[in-house]
């Protein structure tokens, strides 16, 4: 079909690219590529920073973005945040109501360009993690309620086209998230995708998907590249020139 | 004689007045009575004659002193005035097909009615009969106005207008539906008779006229401008007209006006502008052989074009955070309309074994973008990008056109990273040509590690850096900015670079390496940050819970200065208006700033204003403040283009501008030039008159009975008439004569 683009038409520059030699270097440093801070709570809360390098390889590997494959540590309330504009909040149980000055912290940078990922493994309904959530949204944006993202959302088509979101199960198959300007810069899952990243230190998985297996995995591992991308472009994949060419290619309806 | 000797008084019917001063009456008095004493002092008997000669000189001296006045009153009947008014607007001045113009017409009409008074006028009345037809506008009613206050209450014989009835005051109004009809509010009690003799004939004369170019006095950039070319007819029998539009000399579109009954018509013009700046709107219709006024052929308007929104496209090799807060600044402005091409994926990233099909990517369209669509953009922003793998053989030619554009009046930005500058492989290119930076570093072309820029002298002044109004303040903020990670290495700043933020200790000639760098380049400008970090400048700012104020106001400003806003130019024109009245004292200020933004004092602003009748010559230094001050030639209606070029006083050119401004070239005497009998004949009616048609006589309406009393009142000083002092005189010396023969001294 003429209306789908070739594969030189889509990556025909970057074949030129092959000829002309590594480049001499890939960013100025780890300050300036991407990472993941992972926030840490009293309690409720995990710490995968497995999961993380998987993905920031993935997504290197993948894609054109430079990252450094690490994930630190971090309190909410900690002023390294704002040097880490990506972060994840990871847990499958209850956690204690943020201080005053994480909050505002919180708040702060998710106001100003920061993106927070937040993902519940427990794998259950109403899980007492979801609830913290729920509760700790409801106290740092009381007028900007969590809301379902339709099927035309950004974060869909970021650099995969995706269907529905899925992670190491697919038991919501739904993504959330609370929108501030033009962008969600909270966005939450209650599918446990970390848990689809996740490895032991042999490179093995740590947990199997259900019920899709591998291929649930790859489409988990697609999503979690699409929120590394849709942090870094925003909307920018709803720019008219990309939704109109995508049609024209009958990629998007 | 007599009149003389008695001060013209003291004839006729009147009354006596006396008014000296009492105080200056009594002294004399006083003294007289002292003088008369002495005199009469001894034997009087004897001296009778002599103290009677006395007494009677000393009383006419008293007389004197009271200050005899005789006041004459009474009245006199003259015939009533008889008053003409003739237009001497210049629709009075066509010709008629007889080749009398209106006006000799008039003149002829005038000299045959005798006036006693006779008055011209055009927008307002003036006194006396005119020489020549050229006075602005056309106000009957204002003119019998003025009349009727000149003369209230007083009974003129009678009042004659003469006019070819093309009135442009308040005479005539429309309704709604635009029905003319004749405003008798606006006439005044008139003290006399009204004759109103009509020159000149409706339709007689041959006209094509462009009666307005109606437009905004700005139009927004790349939005559709609007320009309705009106138009009327006249004597002619052409159902329509080609009409011809130009913007600054250059053809800009054509259409045809086609004419109602009326002989009404217009043609519109949708234009899409496509360049910011002051332009030259002229429209014209042919003239014919026949027509009777050829410069009412052609009208010219100017049209400021001003941005609505500056259009921005940005080009990013590779997401990253620099370019994930650089669009999030550009896609919530407002004042912004970006396109964003990101390179998602490259030949290096294919091995990961996900089908293209999978993959929401589309074509990088560059050859669209730099080819055919560069023009449209204000600005292009190349964020960490290398051309290299995408341009191909093209790259040379692609380049080429970004550095054309640029000189042609375009913007650009380099910003950098892995894929920026000699990392991007751009040295000896055609962009390097543009940039504000040399490239061509041999080895090493990247620091990695961190620093803080340091701001120049220019920087603290230049509205790029300029952050804070305040100097100190501004360049405290500087130094409180978070380090930068990292920096392309250059050979320094390009010849006529102006150097904003240097590298504490990487130099390069001795100077530290420029870290933000501005050049103006032909009609455009570029910018070199060489970092790919400045978004550290909004995010660590939040951290400290003071904002990312400092990072908007950066790449706003940066934004500002780069698309050539018209305030950030290094010389900048202002004119109050575009578009002024003939006469009308228009005064250009031509302000010069040097490449840090610093005011020029004694800088040579040279120029000329190339008009209809030629070019007229500006020179001036600039004061202290670095600006020079123009006044304008406005004499003659038509476009006029200023051409400015500032020099420093050793010669180096600053600069150059160029602005045009329109001496409406719309003559309103000259819209319309068919003679409007049915008017005048509808004042005459409203006043109860007399309406004379053109070419034909009939004697003005005259109230016999009309007259004016003339009240006199004449006053006579008495006391200063010759024979009062002559009386006193010989009473006095006849008194001194017979003393003497009396024997006393």
């Amino acid at each position: 079909m003429s209306s789908h683009p070739s594969r030189r038409g889509l990556l025909g520059a970057a074949a030129a690219l092959a000829l002309a030699g590594p480049r001499a270097a890939f960013g100025f440093g780890a300050p300036t590529r991407v990472d993941v801070a992972e926030l840490q709570l009293a309690r409720g809360t995990l710490s995968r920073p497995n999961a993380w390098s998987r993905l920031l390889l993935e997504t290197v590997q993948t894609t054109s973005v430079e990252c450094t494959p690490r994930a630190v540590q971090l309190e909410p309330d900690d002023p390294e945040l704002f040097a880490h504009p990506f972060a994840v909040l990871v847990g499958d149980g209850e956690f204690p109501s943020l201080g005053a000055a994480a909050r505002e912290q919180l708040v702060r940078y998710l106001s100003y360009g920061g993106f927070l990922f937040v993902d519940d493994t427990s794998g259950v309904p109403d899980s007492p993690f979801d609830k913290s959530v729920r509760a700790l949204i409801q106290d740092c944006f009381p007028t900007r309620p969590l809301t379902v993202l339709s099927a035309e959302h950004s974060v869909y088509r970021s650099f995969f086209l995706l269907r529905e979101p899925v992670g190491r199960v697919a038991l919501h198959r739904r993504l959330e998230g609370i929108s501030l300007g033009s962008m969600h810069p909270l966005i939450y899952s209650q599918d446990d995708v970390s848990g689809a990243l996740d490895r032991r230190e042999d490179g093995l998985d740590l947990h199997a998907c259900v019920p899709g297996g591998e291929i649930q995995r790859r489409e988990a591992v697609k999503l979690a590249i699409n929120l590394i991308m849709y942090a870094l472009t925003s909307n920018y994949k709803h720019d008219q020139a990309h939704v109109r060419q995508l049609m024209q290619e009958g990629r998007l309806e | 004689m007599m009149d003389w000797l008695t001060a013209g008084g003291a004839f006729g019917g009147g009354k006596l007045l006396f008014t000296g001063e009492p105080l200056v009456i009594g002294l004399v008095a006083v003294v007289a009575v002292v003088v008369f004493g002495l005199a009469v002092s001894g034997s009087w008997r004897s001296r009778l004659p002599e103290l009677v000669s006395l007494l009677v000189g000393l009383a006419f001296v008293g007389l004197v002193a009271a200050r005899p006045v005789w006041l004459a009153e009474g009245e006199r009947v003259e015939p009533g005035r008889f008053v003409v008014l003739v237009d001497a607007s210049r629709s009075m001045a066509v010709a008629e097909p007889g080749g009398q113009t209106r006006f000799e017409s008039a003149l002829a009409l005038a000299k045959r009615l005798q006036a006693t008074e006779t008055f011209h006028f055009g927008g307002e009345l003036r006194s006396g009969s005119p020489s020549v037809a050229d006075l602005d506008g056309t106000d009957i009613a204002g003119a019998l106005q003025a009349v009727s206050r000149r003369y209230a209450g007083e009974q003129l014989a009678g009042i004659a207008v003469i006019s070819d009835g093309i009135d442009r005051g308040g005479l005539i109004r429309a309704d709604a539906a635009g029905a003319r009809s004749l405003d008798e509010s606006v006439l005044p009690a008139l003290g006399g008779p009204l004759t109103v003799y009509a020159v000149g004939e409706a339709r007689a004369v041959p006209d094509v006229s462009i009666t307005d170019v109606v437009s905004g006095s700005f139009a927004f950039l790349r939005a559709p401008l609007t320009i309705e070319v009106r138009v009327e007819r006249s004597g002619l029998g052409m159902e329509s007209v080609p009409v011809t539009l130009t913007r600054n000399g250059q053809p800009a579109g054509s259409g045809v006006a086609r004419f109602d009954a009326e002989g009404h018509g217009s043609a519109v013009f949708t234009l899409v502008p496509d360049a910011p700046g002051r332009f030259v709107y002229e429209a014209s219709v042919p003239v014919a052989a026949e027509d009777a006024v050829p410069t009412n052929n052609r009208m010219s308007r100017v049209v400021r074009v001003v941005r609505d929104r500056v259009r921005v496209l940005q080009v990013c090799g590779s997401p990253s955070l620099d370019q994930k807060f650089l669009r999030l600044f550009l896609k919530e402005d407002p004042g912004v309309d970006l396109v964003s091409f990101f390179i998602l994926r490259t030949q290096s990233d294919l091995r990961s074994g996900f089908s293209p099909d999978e993959l929401s990517l589309i074509e990088f369209p560059y050859r669209r973008l730099f080819d055919d669509d560069l023009s449209t953009f204000d600005l292009v922003i190349l964020q960490n990008f290398d051309y290299e793998p995408f341009f191909e053989r093209d790259s040379t030619r692609l380049l080429g056109n970004i550095a054309q554009y640029v000189r042609d009046g375009g913007a650009l930005a380099m910003v950098g990273g892995d894929r920026s500058f000699d990392l991007g492989k751009y040295g000896g290119t055609p962009l390097e040509e543009v940039l504000p930076v040399k490239l061509g570093v041999q080895g090493e072309s990247v620091d990695e590690a961190a620093f803080a820029p340091m701001l120049t002298e220019a920087g603290a002044r230049h509205p790029v850096t300029r952050l804070l109004a305040d100097v100190a303040e501004n360049a405290a903020l500087w130094q409180r900015l978070p380090p930068m990670h990292g920096t392309n290495l250059t050979l320094g700043a390009a010849p006529g670079a102006g150097v904003l933020l240097r590298h504490p200790s990487r130099k390069e000639g001795g100077a530290g390496l420029p870290v933000l760098a501005v050049r103006q380049v032909g009609s455009g400008r570029t910018m070199a940050l060489t970092v790919d970090s400045s978004w550290r400048w909004s995010f660590s700012e939040a951290a400290l819970g003071g904002g990312n104020e400092a990072y908007l106001r950066f790449w706003k400003s940066a934004m500002r200065w780069l698309v050539g806003d018209p305030d950030e130019q290094a010389v900048v024109l202002e004119l109050p208006r575009e578009n002024v009245e003939p006469d009308e004292p228009l005064r250009l200020t031509a302000r010069v700033r040097d490449a840090g933004f610093a005011a020029v004092a004694g800088a040579n602003v040279v120029g000329t204003v190339i008009g209809p009748d030629g070019e007229v010559p500006l020179s001036s230094p600039t004061g202290d403040d670095g600006e020079a001050t123009f006044l304008l030639p406005t004499a003659q209606r038509g476009a006029h283009r200023v051409k400015i070029t500032a020099t420093s006083a050793d010669g180096a050119a600053l600069g150059s501008a160029e602005t045009v401004y329109a001496v409406i070239t719309r003559d309103p005497e000259l819209d319309r030039i068919g003679a409007d009998a049915a008017t005048l004949q509808a004042l005459a009616e409203a006043t109860g008159g007399r309406f004379v048609a053109a070419g034909t006589w009939q004697e003005p309406l005259r109230d016999a009975t009309a007259g004016r009393t003339i009240q006199d009142r004449r006053e006579s000083p008495l006391w200063s008439a010759p024979l009062l002092a002559l009386l006193a005189a010989s009473a006095l010396a006849l008194s001194w004569w017979l003393r003497r023969q009396s024997g006393q001294r």
